[in-house]
């Protein structure tokens, strides 16, 4: 086992959908028009009186058994040893077989560099002790970043202590962005013309 | 439960038409390759006047076919990135040595040809056939680990993709026989017996294309949610025109009934339905590339 292991638990009973995450994280990262690293998916459900809207923030997994590094066929996409997958911009050749096998559509062609960009945790700033830029940004505190293997940090004890969940666990993938609250039904609904 | 998507983000197609075309013109050229073979590697006599222009065609074919990767891919100028760094779990990774192993050995072989080399012209011949099937083998792994794509992430994929290779270059093989004998030869005639022999090939391959069709299909609807939504999408959805009608009826189904009923059998008709099972293919292609990717994955 190794000594570090960076996950994410979003709590969706805090967060309240004002997609500041979603805009530090463009802004940190220069993430060019229409493309997004981490958004935040809306959907409404039930008929009025009895309605709700369930908020789903998507970024990348950074799975433990990533397929993107498995396919990557210049070796581009990375898992580091603290378990952050990230794409070299210089040895990516833009031939999207990662944006094709990734179970998560968290990844896009950059339109200026012609490569493909991912989130990667803020490894720039994780690198300096601080937290990823749209951790930072939540004023509900919903998102908590931290390392998995350390038992006394705020998230294994959250993911130790409540019931939670993970998208698309079922695609072997062993994705390391956990939820509390998750609703399978903002999971499931895509857009699809009938 | 009524629910509506309020906003998404979609980061757009990974694949497309570019790869689809790149998969048609490998699995042609992998087919006119093992075509050319019959005669000069493996020894059938009928087939000797298909071994040179079905190597020149497998050759140009295979140099086409990057040239739409290389359209394809972000960073054309960084294709030297995969011989540098190699990923043995990435079919790309293999695809780069073989399309650069293939070609070389189709020239060889070509070369030997032209100058009348038989027993070397034999050996390449017969190197070339692993080579080939790898070739177009390799594009059905591609689709095959894209995992997140139920109609894509099959077991079946690679050798649904070799026996439509087969069925297009022997489409492609019966209209270069055709044009060749009508025009080129001295008698300005169609060697009927070469293209009934050809036909009867492509119907036996059209056969073993639909089985697997089926065997696919059917399995994917009483699969999970994805891989029933994947299929209902081609079988009643947006893509049963190119599906259903276009690949399976009009591409396969009728030139199978033309070849294989002795009664429709006949020079034009075979022609016709070799066109027909060429453009098929593409759809096919076509099909799997674009409709795979059709339905968002969240």
């Amino acid at each position: 086992m190794n000594k570090v292991r960076y996950a994410m638990l979003i709590d969706l009973n805090r967060c309240i959908g004002c997609y500041s995450c979603q805009v530090a994280c463009k802004m940190e990262n220069g993430v060019p028009l229409g493309s997004w690293r981490s958004w935040v998916k809306q959907i409404e459900k039930g008929k009025y009186p009895n309605v709700s809207k369930s908020f789903l923030p998507l970024l990348c997994n950074n799975c433990e058994n990533p397929i993107c590094v498995t396919v990557c066929p210049v070796l581009a996409s990375i898992k580091r040893d603290d378990g952050i997958v990230f794409v070299d911009p210089h040895r990516c050749i833009g031939c999207r077989y990662c944006m094709a096998s990734c179970p998560y559509g968290v990844r896009y062609v950059n339109p200026l560099l012609n490569i493909v960009q991912k989130c990667d945790f803020c490894l720039h700033r994780v690198d300096q002790g601080l937290q990823p830029a749209c951790v930072e940004a939540c004023p509900a505190q919903a998102r908590i970043f931290g390392d998995l293997h350390d038992p006394e940090s705020e998230i294994a004890k959250l993911i130790a202590g409540s019931s939670v969940a993970r998208v698309k666990p079922d695609m072997g993938t062993d994705p390391k962005v956990y939820y509390i609250g998750l609703d399978e039904e903002a999971v499931e609904k895509v857009e699809r013309e009938e | 439960m009524e629910a509506n998507l309020l906003y998404n983000v979609s980061n757009g197609e990974t694949f497309g038409y570019m790869i689809a075309v790149y998969f048609y013109l490998t699995g042609l050229s992998a087919g006119s390759f093992i075509i050319s073979t019959l005669g000069y590697g493996f020894g059938v006599e009928k087939y000797r006047p298909l071994g040179k222009p079905g190597v020149i065609l497998a050759t140009l074919l295979l140099v086409a076919a990057p040239m739409f990767l290389l359209l394809h891919v972000g960073k054309p100028l960084r294709s030297w990135h995969l011989f540098m760094w190699i990923n043995l779990t990435s079919p790309i990774s293999w695809g780069s040595y073989l399309l650069t192993l293939y070609p070389i050995n189709c020239i060889i072989y070509g070369y030997f040809m032209f100058t009348g080399r038989a027993k070397l012209t034999k050996i390449f011949g017969l190197v070339g056939i692993p080579l080939a099937l790898f070739v177009h083998g390799y594009t059905g792994f591609i689709l095959a680990f894209g995992k997140a794509r139920p109609l894509w992430n099959s077991s079946i994929m690679p050798l649904l993709f070799l026996v439509s290779a087969m069925v297009s270059g022997i489409a492609l093989m019966i209209l270069v026989a055709a044009v060749k004998d009508r025009f080129f030869s001295p008698e300005r005639k169609v060697n009927k017996e070469l293209v009934f022999d050809l036909a009867k090939i492509l119907g036996w391959m059209i056969v073993f294309d639909l089985f697997l069709v089926v065997c696919e299909e059917a399995t994917h609807l009483v699969s999970h949610q994805g891989a029933i939504d994947a299929t209902t999408l081609l079988l009643t959805g947006k893509f049963v025109v190119p599906f259903l009608v276009i690949e399976i009826f009009v591409g396969k189904i009728i030139p199978l009934i033309v070849v294989m009923v002795p009664r429709f059998r006949t020079v034009p008709a075979v022609i016709a339905v070799s066109i027909l099972a060429f453009v098929c293919i593409l759809a096919m292609r076509f099909n799997v590339v674009l409709g795979g990717e059709y339905i968002p994955l969240i």
